[in-house]
Formats: structure tokens, C-alpha cells, sequence
């Protein structure tokens, strides 16, 4: 009978303190949303200074960090409860991530017009490079060795080799090249300006191909199971899901009030934020429905924490 | 449900501007033009309440009468270009970049840009007490350029245009040489980098400052009374400001939205009622010109007076 409780208990009361969190970064409204993903609602807001764009975990699961460019300063958040770490200042942190190796951690200053390569241990700035134009996403190789930044206000995209500090190569990719990613050996680039994605050779930046996904193709991800490319297109207000192994598109789902950027769920959910709707859109990929939960203005990155306890029991104790 | 504001620019950029930015190969500037449909609709939105407040008052209780008021829409299109054009917009984009180069400059050097949040970080997360001090220090060193306006013969030359209207109505807030406004935008650019202020966060308590200041010069016979005139600038307390007699120099009232600054450094006055406005010294042009004649007309002025000083200097 013991046995029978604790089974019943952990049924119905483990969606309660195991619920998750998800942390929203609102760019226009200088936040970070915190929403307990059972209840799928916003429980508080973290007050930031100015505009934050981005966020990533640390190599080590510490800390969250989330860049507030205006503000110029890099916040760590305890990825579990949200809680305030630290705050460093930072010269215009806009897009952020860590090499496979864990060894660098390189940040676009999309306002400054400089790709800053940092120690991602003691956050020492190795290296600056300072670009054409407006450094937007980023993508690294697998191996560690080039990391490639879309230059947005430009047609280029630049590669930066990582071992001789050294720019390898900048090269016109498409009108407006924004989301980065590599993928089976090569560097696809969505270009913001066209419906398409660009296929380029990470050798020397040459176009090998491109694939239609939906006007102002903004930013790609890739599924958890790394068989689905998921695209989402700005300007038509459509999410894209294409085999990742062919490129040939599957389905696409209308996402209005510009689609940007996009987190998976353990149970299959797709949350992406909204930008222009201050809303994120909970997709279900099988039925295309979507719900939504407000945040706050232009919600842009985002990042899910499905083991953490949920936010509404952290505030109780 | 969110914010309605926020929610009309969103469907303003993707109905109205994207497709347009998509059609002709601009998508880069998709961030600003949802910055400016942002600042357009709070600008059209304080036009509007603006109007509705003000236009009633003036029918109520008109301190003057005119038999036409043909110099009234000019500075109609003064409010206008200034709240829902492109005024607005460069002034967000210059400052926002100003912002980040300076902070990040200091970032570089590890050192932390200065905001009040930063100074006081007990404000942070706390929105309204934050835009509280942010437009008390504001206001304070708003009080201090118009008074050094008045008082700099080069730069009254450009600003006697906005005192040159002797249709004064709740239009005549706007009404200034472009030149004026580009020292006002150095000025406050230079207050905002030294304590931070945010661009775009706090649009609805803008919004209310500048109902505040465009009541301030309503042509209405209204004060907040013995107490409240001492709170918050009423049309009575600005338009002693703008009295024939307190052209240039001689003025008093400066203040925009608080009286605090005048009562301490003691250039307020209480005592004057409705006076008429306008600038005798001024070229008729300022007073009655079309926009872009009053714009060259305060150019000649200060002109004017830049050549006089030269000569002087030389001599």
C-alpha cells in the first residue's frame, strides 16, 4: 500500500516541482522572462539593464549567461532558479557561444562592428577582430579550429580560424546573411533578404547551393535527434522543418509576428519566440496548433530547462 | 494581454513595413523600422491625446481670440514632424550608437557604464521610480540649456523662432530651429551618456512629460493654483515665459515641466497673468513664415549675429 502512495505521489505531484523553467530574453523591454513550462506561464521577470539579445549555458551547466548589448554587460544567471549570479561588464555582447572544446567563448558586437573572442574560463579577450559590418549569428566547426559570423548589414560571411587568431576568409553568402549553423559538413547561412538558405563550403566560403524555406529566412536549429532542420522565416512569418540530411523541406507552419529563435521540448514542443507579438508560440509539430504565452517586448532568445524545479515552488520556499 | 502600443507597432512592422523592407532589399533595417513604428505610434498617440485634452481647453477658456489662425498650423506640422516623423527616429538611432560606443569603450577597460541602476541598483527591475529620477536630473538640465539659450546671443538667435509665435497654442511646443534642436539633442545626448538613460523603455511616462510640456503653452486661462503651480508648470507659469516683455535675456519661467528650478536659482515669477506673446525683436518671417521660411529666417539671424561677433572679435 506504501508503495502504491509514493507511486501515486510522484504521478501527480512530480509536474509540480519538476516542471522546468524557461527563460525568455525580452530585448525591447530590458527582461528576461521566467516561465514555468508545466503551467506554460510567466512567473516573474529578471530586470536587466538595457537590451539583451542572446543567452547560452556555460560548458560547465553553472550559469546561464545572457548579453545585454545597450548595457554592455554580460549577466550570469543560475540556470536552475534564475537567480542573479553576477554581472560583468562587456563591450556589446548581441549573439554569444561556446566552442565544442569549451575553450573560447566568442560574442558579436553587432553595434561595435567586432567579433571579441574570449578565454570562456577566466573571460580573458583573446582577440578582436573588427568586421565590415554588423556581426550577427555565429556557427562553429565541430573541431574548434573556425568559427563563421554572419555579417548581416553586408552580403558577407567571415571565418575566423581560431588557432592562428587569423581571419580566414570574408565572402558574399546572399543579401542579408543572418542565422549560421553547420551541418554535415558545410555552413548553411540564412539569408534574411531572400526566401532561401545558403549551402557554403566551409573551406573558402564558395556557394554551393541554395534552398528555398520561406521569404526572410532568419535563423535555423537543429532537432534534438539531429534529423530536422527547422528554419524560421521572418518576413513570411512561417517555421520550415526540412529533412537535415537532404535539405528537401517537410512542412511549414505559419508562425506570425516574426518568428526568430527556438528551444525543444522533452515532449516534442517547439517554443519559439515572437518578436513583434511579445509572445512565444508553443508548436506542436505534429498537429501544427500552436499555444502562446505573453512575455515582454520583442522576445528574442531563449532557452529551456526542462529538469529544473519549477519556478512557482522555488518562490514558496 | 500585452501592451496595445507594442502590439500595433508589431502589426504595423509585419503588415506594413516588412513587406516593404523584403520588397526592395532592406531587411537589415527591420530592427529600426520596428523601433520607429514604435516611436511613430507613441508620437502620433501623444499628438492625439494632446489634441483631445488641449483643443477643448483652448475653446473653454481662450486667453486671446484671432480672427484667423493661419500661423497655428504651421506649428501643427512643427508637432508632427517632431513626434511621429523622422525627428525621432535619427535621434533614437544617433543616441542608441553614441551609447553603445561609449559603453562599450569603458567595458573594454573594465570599466562599467555609468547608469543610475548602476549607481543605485536598488532601481533595478523598480521601472517607475527609475524614470522618476531619470526625468527629474532631465528636467534639471533641460532648465539650465534654455536658460543659457536666452542668455547667448548666437543661440537666442535660433531659439526666438519658438518665441517668436504670438498665436501661442498647445502646437507651439515643437516649434524650433532644426540648429536648436541639434544642440538640444548634443546636450541631452551628453546628460543621457553620464547617467544612462534608456532609449526606449519607459515610452508612456514620455508620453505623459509631453502632454505636460505641450499644455504648458496652451492658449488657456489655466493654473494649477497657489500650490500647484509650484509642482508642475501650468500655462499661466509658461506663458510669462513667453510674454513680448521677457524676450532674450530678460525672460523668466524657464522650467519645462517642474517650477523647482526656477524657484531655487530665483528666475520665477508667479506674479504675471495672461500676457501676449511673441518676440518684437524678432523678423515677422519667424512669427508668420511657412516652415521652411521661419527655418531660413533663423538661419539669417544667426548668421547675423555670428558675423557681428566676428567683426567685434577682429576689431
Amino acid at each position: 500500500m506504501r508503495r502504491l502512495f509514493c507511486l501515486l505521489f510522484l504521478l501527480f505531484a512530480a509536474p509540480a516541482w519538476a516542471g522546468g523553467i524557461a527563460f525568455v530574453v525580452n530585448s525591447g523591454g530590458a527582461s528576461i522572462s521566467v516561465i514555468d513550462m508545466a503551467t506554460q506561464k510567466e512567473v516573474r521577470r529578471i530586470p536587466s539593464l538595457r537590451e539583451p539579445h542572446h543567452l547560452m549555458l556555460s560548458p560547465d551547466g553553472r550559469s546561464l549567461l545572457v548579453g545585454d548589448t545597450a548595457g554592455n554587460q554580460m549577466l550570469f544567471l543560475d540556470p536552475n532558479t534564475g537567480a542573479v549570479q553576477q554581472r560583468v561588464p562587456m563591450a556589446d555582447p548581441y549573439q554569444l557561444g561556446f566552442s565544442p572544446d569549451g575553450k573560447f567563448l566568442t560574442v558579436t558586437g553587432l553595434a561595435r562592428n567586432q567579433v571579441d573572442v574570449y578565454d570562456s574560463g577566466s573571460l580573458k579577450l583573446i582577440k578582436r577582430f573588427p568586421v565590415i559590418a554588423t556581426p550577427s549569428h555565429l556557427a562553429y566547426a565541430p573541431d574548434s579550429s573556425t568559427v563563421f559570423v554572419s555579417l548581416q548589414d553586408s552580403d558577407k560571411l567571415v571565418a575566423f580560424d581560431l588557432h592562428a587568431m587569423t581571419e580566414k576568409w570574408t565572402v558574399p553568402v546572399g543579401k542579408t546573411p543572418a542565422g549560421v549553423m553547420w551541418l554535415n559538413g558545410r555552413v548553411l547561412v540564412a539569408d534574411m533578404g531572400t526566401d532561401a538558405i545558403a549551402v557554403v563550403d566551409p573551406a573558402n566560403g564558395s556557394v554551393l547551393d541554395h534552398v528555398v524555406t520561406g521569404k526572410g529566412a532568419h535563423n535555423l536549429f537543429l532537432s534534438p535527434d539531429r534529423k530536422i532542420l527547422w528554419v524560421n522565416n521572418r518576413a513570411g512569418g512561417t517555421t520550415v522543418s526540412l529533412d537535415s540530411a537532404t535539405l528537401k523541406p517537410i512542412r511549414s507552419y505559419a508562425i506570425p509576428g516574426g518568428p526568430d529563435d527556438m528551444e525543444f521540448a522533452p515532449n516534442g514542443k517547439i517554443w519559439i519566440t515572437r518578436r513583434w507579438a511579445e509572445k512565444v508560440a508553443v508548436l506542436d509539430p505534429v498537429t501544427g496548433s500552436y499555444e502562446t504565452i505573453a512575455v515582454g517586448r520583442s522576445p528574442h532568445g531563449i532557452w529551456l530547462n526542462p529538469k529544473a524545479p519549477s519556478p512557482a515552488v522555488i518562490s514558496s520556499r | 494581454m500585452g501592451d496595445p502600443f507594442d502590439l500595433t507597432a508589431g502589426w504595423v512592422q509585419e503588415h506594413l513595413l516588412i513587406p516593404v523592407l523584403y520588397q526592395f532589399g532592406l531587411m537589415n533595417w527591420e530592427d529600426v523600422s520596428y523601433g520607429w513604428a514604435l516611436f511613430a505610434l507613441y508620437g502620433a498617440a501623444q499628438v492625439a491625446v494632446t489634441f483631445a485634452v488641449c483643443l477643448p481647453l483652448e475653446r473653454w477658456r481662450p486667453v486671446e481670440r484671432w480672427p484667423d489662425s493661419d500661423a497655428v498650423w504651421v506649428d501643427a506640422a512643427y508637432t508632427v514632424l517632431s513626434r511621429v516623423g523622422v525627428l525621432p527616429l535619427v535621434t533614437y538611432v544617433l543616441f542608441y550608437r553614441a551609447q553603445v560606443f561609449v559603453g562599450g569603450w569603458m567595458a573594454d577597460r573594465d570599466l562599467v557604464s555609468p547608469t543610475l541602476e548602476g549607481l543605485f541598483p536598488v532601481l533595478l527591475g523598480r521601472q517607475v521610480a527609475t524614470f522618476v529620477l531619470y526625468a527629474v536630473i532631465l528636467d534639471f538640465a533641460d532648465y539650465w540649456r534654455h536658460r543659457l539659450s536666452h542668455q547667448f546671443r548666437w543661440w537666442w538667435a535660433l531659439h526666438s523662432l519658438h518665441h517668436a509665435q504670438r498665436q501661442m497654442t498647445f502646437w507651439s511646443d515643437d516649434r524650433n530651429h532644426l540648429v536648436d534642436d541639434l544642440i538640444s539633442f548634443v546636450w541631452f545626448g551628453f546628460i543621457a551618456l553620464l547617467i544612462g538613460v534608456p532609449p526606449l523603455q519607459f515610452p508612456l511616462l514620455v508620453l505623459v512629460l509631453r502632454f505636460l510640456e505641450s499644455l504648458s503653452h496652451a492658449n488657456v486661462r489655466l493654473s494649477f493654483g497657489w500650490v500647484g503651480d509650484r509642482v508642475l508648470i501650468s500655462p499661466r507659469f509658461h506663458r510669462a515665459h513667453h510674454g513680448v516683455r521677457a524676450a532674450g535675456d530678460r525672460s523668466c519661467n524657464y522650467g519645462a515641466v517642474l517650477p523647482w528650478w526656477d524657484m531655487l536659482f530665483g528666475t520665477a515669477d508667479f506674479a504675471r497673468e495672461y500676457v501676449e506673446t511673441g518676440d518684437p525683436s524678432g523678423d515677422e518671417t519667424l512669427a508668420t513664415g511657412s516652415y521652411w521660411q521661419q527655418q531660413w529666417a533663423g538661419l539669417r539671424r544667426f548668421g547675423c549675429v555670428l558675423r557681428q561677433r566676428l567683426a567685434r572679435l577682429r576689431a
